[in-house]
């Protein structure tokens, strides 16, 4: 990555805290090399210069008031400064300013969900900040305790159910979705960042591009290509298990989110047009899409498989557990363990998603299906992608 | 000192009552046994098991971690493994190594007096903590336990049952603690021979006294908690569980009241042997007597008061997090200024280096790196960035293994030969030493620099910008692993071949050399009466120093 570099212990300052952060840091580092010097070499010459000799004994231990008091207070008063100055930052951090922008993130094992101004949400796991402004996120978790921790900001917080916690940030280095940014791996990336999950962008282009509205240039090849760009890492730091005796594939080879290691997001700190244009449009269907026959089902399909709903929700028409299978269920009447009934329209499949506790289907109590919240356009390529599975008669 | 030096020649083989081992024989004699050496013995044979245990899930977490994704398990296998290697390494083993093993074995000996105050209820913790023991293995066995050692809720509210029968054994373990606390505390107060007052207590015996006084107070908490936890489970109240209404940070409220204390349960003995170790070795009092003594203590009361910084991420209010912040800062004064006590000591001393020595050396190397790390995390708005980051996993185990498990090496040296009576292999265990030494600094040195890199902690899978570094962790952890290995030889083959040991081999001062080795089965044929402090050495005779000073050693032919 380009602008602000790392040091061997710290990643680089992509935050308005992080140098204050890092100051402190720094501060107390080097009065502990100070310290463990001294103590290691006064312990280093006495040890040498006392050692057991023949003929030579121990004296007796005396008593040196001065020396205790001295080495009792000195410390106490450089602990007081460090306690002072490490405060201050800490309410520098907790006070988030009146005009910060506020993003709602909903921690769930093993995923983050970004709930932008206005309702925008993108994938799980993609989170955009504008850069140079305040930022507040506020934040809940569905089932456990999980814990948001961005080390290049130097912002961590833990994200608790039943309550709301908050912390806030002003990102200073916009990450940019250009052919700079384009990483294999990690290691392409530096530290503070990673190479974030793979994206569909049509040819000739690069995502900035894709977000501020521009078409691909003339004679680029027809379709798409899969690029990997390298964000802000958002890590999870609060345990939060794994799933029983499911063989994962590794994190390195993108399966993403399937364990508390791998509860990543990718945060991209875009310009503030950049920004502006991502919450009107919303995220827009993946452009792997754009040329579907019919584009919602696409989309339908493309947040079938990248929300998790197939680890549940079968379309085969076979598989019932531990969800209900979607082929057939667009106009079927639904049997609720209440013993009441609907027919599965648009509106049912609406509730379905944003309060599935709503109405449970008879047989279905036993497992929770998560809250998703969508966007409009979001649910109807769900609702097209539902509808399509079940042939017209 | 006034003790008849072990010369009485032992008339009979059968109840010879001059050694403690071979005072009486057979199985029954060991398990029913209200000796406090025995009982002492029978602890550390546990500890030593439960270490080994331990450590081999820390080899294995290590190995999976060599490499970026899955290398060895699975998610769920390894988060188990992290689990356990947490929870048999705190509960099973650290907590009760010095003070119920080596703490057991020495305190009354020190105190010059027969046994503990209540000998059967001596006994009775050993069986409670086996009892304890057998309820976590069944967990172990019988279940999926992969909450970490914290037992966090409400993940672990929802966990699989045999959270339930782990939390029992913890909770049953608590009760050996308390108990046997509160016979240290006794025994302290009530038997201490004619003419040892506490300006001449032992500071060994100053250190177990005031973790003693830590076990009595906080370990109820604990006790209250997993018991609150085990409710929540069973009868789903809703205590912590925020689905059942209940709050998630209370747990860690009740936890670390427990916890933080535990931290000086954990290291207030490490620091009780350091302190015998030391003086012997520079044959000189301790500087600063008093006040290490009384820092003991301080740090005993002033522990209960900083839980809070633990939870600084948690969302607790900006006020208490101040309060446990300046606290916290606050509890560092008492353990630096042992530090500076303890190098003081060694100015004008006479200094030998053996093995414990050896290792008494390294505890104050790691622990000074630990203690410093420590602030790092006290400050606030540094330790937001390092919470739960491998920065904290590097500095604990610089406290916990750098000083506790180096302080119990130490002892262990140190006082193998009063226990078995045999000596060991020096050259052998110096090797172990500077393995151990080695292994430790590259496996958490390296996580130093991980952490405040952004690693968080207790993850099965990394970025590959982490590769290099927990690359080299690993391999510190194997030379660890191996440094261990040889320190068994050590002891293996003194058990089976050592040469006999003297009473006194290191020329110490301290009250346990006084006796026979291995002790009198009733720790001395008369009571003592105390004429000098543990340290007077310019006071002790030098008969009393004579029986085996390392440097006539070698005249003798016992041991290069
Ligand atoms: C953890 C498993 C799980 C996941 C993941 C999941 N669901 Fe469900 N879902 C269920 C269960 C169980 C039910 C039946 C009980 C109920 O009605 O809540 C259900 C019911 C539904 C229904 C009503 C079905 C019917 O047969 O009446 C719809 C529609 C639905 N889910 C949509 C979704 C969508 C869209 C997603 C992904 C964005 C999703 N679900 C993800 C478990 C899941
Ligand atoms: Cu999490
Ligand atoms: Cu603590």
């Amino acid at each position: 990555m380009t602008e602000p570099q790392g040091t061997i212990q710290l990643p680089p300052q992509l935050s308005t805290i992080a140098p204050e952060v890092d100051a402190m840091y720094y501060a107390i580092y080097w009065i502990s090399v100070a310290f463990a010097v001294a103590i290691f070499v006064a312990m280093g010459i006495f040890l040498y210069q006392y050692r057991r000799q023949p003929g030579r004994k121990a004296k007796p231990t005396g008593h040196n008031t001065f020396l205790e008091v001295f080495w009792t207070f000195t410390p106490l008063l450089l602990l007081l400064w460090l306690f002072v100055e490490g405060f201050e930052g800490y309410v520098k951090m907790s006070v988030a300013p009146e005009d910060s922008v506020e993003i709602r993130v909903r921690g769930m094992q093993w995923n983050w969900e970004f709930e932008h101004q206005g309702g925008v949400i993108d994938d799980l796991n993609r989170m955009k900040v504008p850069v140079d402004t305040p930022v507040k996120l506020v934040m809940s978790s569905s089932d456990v305790l999980h814990s948001f921790f961005v080390p290049g900001f130097r912002v961590k917080r833990d994200v608790v159910p039943g309550m709301y916690t908050s912390l806030w940030f002003e990102a200073t280095t916009p990450t940019p979705f250009t052919s700079e940014t384009e990483c294999q791996s990690d290691n392409d990336c530096g530290s503070g960042y990673h190479c974030g999950q793979p994206r569909e962008i049509p040819n000739g282009m690069n995502a900035d591009e894709l977000l501020m509205g521009g078409a691909p240039p003339e004679g680029a090849p027809e379709g798409t290509r899969e690029v990997r760009y390298c964000s802000v890492s958002v890590f999870c730091t609060e345990y939060c298990g794994a799933p029983e005796g499911i063989t994962l594939s590794a994190f390195s080879e993108g399966g993403y989110n399937s364990n508390h290691a791998t509860m990543m997001a990718d945060l991209r700190v875009l310009p503030v047009e950049g920004y502006d244009r991502f919450l009107e449009v919303g995220p827009p269907p993946p452009p792997e899409c754009a040329g579907a026959e019919d584009v919602n089902v696409c989309w339908g399909q493309s947040i079938y498989q990248g929300s998790g709903c197939i680890g549940c929700h079968g379309n085969d028409g076979v598989r019932q557990q531990p969800a209900p299978n979607w082929v057939g269920l667009w106009g079927a009447v639904r049997p609720f363990t209440d013993g009441s009934e609907r027919v599965a329209d648009e509106n049912y499949i609406r509730q379905s998603v944003l309060q599935p506790q709503s109405q449970i289907v008879a047989g279905y109590a036993a497992v929770n299906m998560p809250v998703y919240r969508f966007s409009d356009r979001q649910l109807d390529a769900v609702i097209a992608y539902i509808r399509s599975l079940t042939p017209d008669e | 000192m006034a003790v008849e030096a072990g010369t009485a020649a032992p008339a009979a083989v059968e109840n010879d009552e001059s050694n403690y081992l071979t005072a009486k024989s057979g199985l029954k004699s060991w398990a029913l046994t209200v000796d406090h050496k025995r009982i002492g013995v029978m602890y550390l044979v546990s500890v030593i098991v439960a270490m080994f245990l331990g450590g081999i899930m820390a080899l294995l977490v290590r190995a999976e971690l060599m490499f970026a994704g899955e290398t060895l398990m699975e998610a769920d296998t390894y988060n188990q493994l992290f689990t356990l290697h947490g929870a048999i390494m705190v509960f099973l083993f650290i907590i009760p190594s010095i003070p119920a093993a080596l703490g057991n074995f020495f305190l009354p000996i020190m105190l010059g007096a027969k046994d503990v105050a209540f000998p059967k209820l001596n006994l009775g913790s050993f069986y409670i903590y086996v009892i304890g023991t057998v309820f976590t293995l069944i967990a172990i066995v019988a279940g999926r336990i992969d909450t970490g050692w914290t037992f966090y809720t409400p993940y672990s509210s929802r966990a699989d049952n045999a959270v339930i029968w782990m939390t029992l054994g913890v909770f049953i373990l608590g009760f050996s603690s308390i108990l046997t606390g509160l016979n240290f505390i006794a025994t302290t107060h009530k038997m201490r021979a004619p003419g040892l007052s506490w300006t001449r207590l032992p500071l060994f015996v100053w250190g177990i006294y005031a973790t003693s006084v830590i076990q009595v107070l906080a370990t109820p908490v604990l006790a209250i908690t997993l018991l609150l936890l085990i409710m929540e489970k069973t009868l789903t109240i809703g205590i912590f569980d925020p689905a059942l209404g209940g709050d998630p940070v209370l747990f860690q409220h009740f936890f670390w009241f427990y916890s933080h204390p535990a931290v000086y349960i954990m290291i207030l003995p490490g620091m009780a042997v350091i302190n015998e170790v030391i003086a012997t070795f520079s044959r000189r009092k301790i500087f600063g007597y008093m006040f290490v003594a009384m820092s003991s203590v301080a740090l005993a009361l002033l522990g209960f008061l900083v839980w809070g910084h633990h939870m600084f991420t948690s969302g607790m209010s900006e006020y208490s997090t101040m309060i446990f912040s300046a606290l916290t800062f606050l509890v560092a004064i008492p353990s630096g200024v042992k530090v500076f006590n303890w190098v003081a000591t060694l100015y004008q001393g006479s200094i030998s280096f053996e093995t414990p020595m050896l290792y008494a050396i390294g505890f104050l190397i790691l622990f000074t790196i630990g203690g410093l790390t420590g602030l790092f995390l006290g400050i606030l708005s540094v330790d937001i960035h390092l919470h739960d980051t491998y920065f904290v996993v590097a500095h604990f185990h610089y406290v916990m293994v750098g000083g506790t498990v180096f302080g119990f090496l130490s002892g262990m040296h140190y006082w193998w030969p009063k226990m078995t009576g045999k000596l060991y292999n020096e050259g052998l265990a110096r090797v172990a030493f500077g393995l151990i030494f080695l292994g430790f600094n590259i496996t958490f040195l390296s996580q130093f620099i991980m952490g405040s890199q952004g690693m968080p902690r207790r993850y099965y899978d990394y970025l590959d910008q982490f590769q290099p570094l927990h690359m080299t962790s690993s391999g510190g952890a194997f030379v660890l692993g191996f440094g261990f290995l040889v320190l068994a030889v050590v002891f293996i083959q003194s058990m089976i071949s050592g040469a006999k040991a003297p009473a006194n081999p290191w020329g110490s001062a301290g009250f346990e050399w006084m006796t026979t080795t291995p002790p009198h089965a009733h720790n001395f044929e008369t009571t003592p009466v105390i004429t000098r402090g543990p340290y007077d050495y310019h006071l002790a005779s030098e008969e009393e120093l004579f029986d085996g000073f390392p440097e006539d050693r070698a005249a003798q032919g016992a041991k290069a």
